[in-house]
């Protein structure tokens, strides 16, 4: 489908502004695809997520059977929440980001194109029935065996060949600063995934595989890529995401471009050191963990770099907060992002990490970042591309838009605020000690008393549930509904 | 016939996919190999028929649209 893309000129820096409307013949198909798998996706997740709070809450609900335990199902709402919601909003997001900004169709045609996102659907599918199905490598957010990280390796070569490929292509001089994040999310996942997964099969027939690694070195790579999943895959990826739709939906170039690029070399240099702040108290070096920690407060740096950077992109434009709801997810989403990389690091001192670790505490800080900055740029990217690569005038309800904004921020804020009370109360309560030296409470008092918090979660994940669910309504009546159809077509 | 050779490219690492999860399913240890291995089967040759249609659906829409505008149709 021909298209027009002299609107992209916003989002270039001052002095860069090269106006050279062209007819491109962009593969538009493929980001279509990939908004109605992260949609799709986005409703699993959410539904999952809710179905183990609801189970954590009442552990009945499991009904004795072992594929509905928590055990097995926790792997399928992170992946789907992660690598299968996120994962298919950074991909379609990125293909249509490159090909705008390079002014050019994307590199490897309609085949590898269509590779990389039915091969990447099949990761997803195949992963979720395996863990189901009990097979698990035990390594958090890496679970499928290596069958499926072979399969994944494959289809994240053509994913970067494609995008790569594109820019090499570029008719535009400059590589805008979004495509540095998403190179920087592509090359590092695909680093990470390797170096992590590195392990022998039993069999070539077997899904049974041993990691090459033991001991605290086993543990030092899981989280070397764990932390590092959250800061190329959560973080680099979606800041490529705000630093192309934040300046088109609000119609204004980036606050700093000079900005910009300092967060982006600051924020590669110093988030692939933090990840031994994940295992403070463990049996890795004293040394290391220190090092870990001192990068995660160095991260303070670049995060709010970046947040500043996005918000005041708004500069002048505030405005549109009040008419435009889709921007205002994306807005909130900066936000979150600067919350959730404050907190982060304050978690990772050794001595506040002695009272979170282990504690829901985490869970509320990981699900800040997720539901807060993730899903929420991922709503107000959304929002903005349906109607365009739809080729709709408009989005079909505004005010559905602002219905699924308000419920939304509030399933957030009942989500974080009771496990922020519910992590420091358990975190309190496991180091509580009698006059006679011995633990005050036992475990189960503790879970006890995590009843009632557990109960407000599970009703801040219905809520997010539900706005989600009025997205995809509002998505398809866009599509559909003859209101939303262009003028003069 | 105006292929992309991209176009040949894949759909002979398909093909060759598609062997793979044959001969894995057919040697499977376990469930979990047998129901991967059918599965790979089963969406490569989806792929493959899915890339036929999309050839023939777009010279379809070239004798239709294209040859009057001298544009290449991408789909």
């Amino acid at each position: 489908m021909a298209d027009i893309a002299a609107d992209d000129f916003a989002i270039l820096p001052v002095g860069r502004i090269n106006a050279r409307p062209l007819a491109i013949d962009y593969n538009e198909a493929i980001v279509r695809k990939s908004v109605i798998a992260c949609v799709f996706w986005g409703l699993v997740a959410f539904t999952v997520g809710v179905y183990l709070a609801l189970e954590l809450t009442f552990p009945v609900l499991n009904f004795g059977l072992e594929f509905l335990n928590f055990g097995r199902l926790r792997p399928v709402h992170t992946s789907a929440a992660i690598f299968a919601f996120g994962g298919s909003a950074l991909i379609g997001s990125a293909f249509h980001v490159v090909q705008r900004t390079c002014r050019t169709r994307l590199f490897g045609d309609t085949a590898l194109a269509d590779f990389v996102f039915w091969g990447y659907q099949f990761f997803i599918v195949m992963a979720a029935l395996s863990y189901v199905m009990g097979f698990s490598k035990s390594r958090e957010y890496a679970e499928p065996e290596w069958h499926i990280d072979l399969w994944l390796t494959i289809v994240w070569v053509a994913f970067a060949v494609i995008f790569i490929g594109t820019l090499l292509k570029r008719t535009e001089p400059h590589i805008y600063v979004a495509n540095w994040f998403y190179v920087a999310f592509i090359l590092t996942i695909a680093i990470l995934h390797i170096g992590n997964n590195l392990g022998v099969p039993v069999s070539f027939f077997g899904a049974k595989s041993y990691s090459l690694f033991s001991g605290p070195q086993d543990a030092l790579i899981q989280w070397w890529y764990g932390h590092n999943a959250v800061g190329f895959f959560l973080t680099a990826g979606f800041l490529g995401m705000m630093y192309y739709f934040i300046p088109k939906a609000a119609n204004r170039p980036v606050y700093s471009y000079r900005l910009s690029v300092v967060h982006f070399w600051s924020l590669i240099f110093i988030y692939v050191w933090a990840g031994p702040h994940h295992l403070h108290y463990t049996a890795l070096p004293d040394w290391t963990q220190t090092l870990g920690m001192a990068f995660s407060i160095m991260l303070w740096m670049p995060s709010w770099g970046g947040m500043i950077n996005g918000l005041m992109t708004l500069s002048g434009a505030w405005d549109k907060l009040r008419t435009d709801p889709g921007l205002r997810f994306s807005v909130t989403a900066v936000a979150f992002y600067g919350m959730s990389t404050f907190e982060g690091p304050v978690m990772s001192v050794r001595e506040v990490n002695a009272l979170s670790h282990y504690t829901d505490w985490t869970i509320g800080h990981v699900h800040s970042g997720a539901l807060g900055w993730v899903a929420f740029i991922v709503f107000g990217m959304l929002y903005y591309l349906v109607p365009v690569i739809w080729h709709r005038s408009k989005i079909y309800s505004v005010r559905l838009i602002s219905w699924h904004y308000w419920i939304a921020t509030l399933g957030i804020v009942l989500y974080i605020t009771s496990m922020w009370v519910a992590g420091i109360m358990q975190g309190l309560m496991w180091r509580s000690y009698d006059a006679h030296g011995f633990l005050q409470y036992s475990f189960v008092e503790t879970v006890q008393a995590l009843h009632p918090l557990f109960l407000i979660r599970t009703l801040g994940g219905v809520c997010f549930l539900f706005g989600a669910i009025l997205m995809a309504y509002n998505f398809w009546m866009t599509v559909h509904d003859k209101s939303t159809e262009p003028t003069g077509a | 016939m105006n292929i992309h050779p991209g176009e040949f490219v894949i759909g002979a690492m398909m093909a060759a996919f598609a062997v793979l999860g044959l001969v894995m399913a057919a040697n499977a240890l376990d469930l979990e190999i047998e129901i991967f291995g059918l599965s790979l089967l089963a969406f490569s040759v989806l792929f493959i028929v899915g890339q036929i249609r999309r050839h023939f659906d777009g010279e379809e829409a070239k004798a239709r649209v294209g040859a009057q505008t001298g544009t290449a149709y991408h789909g």
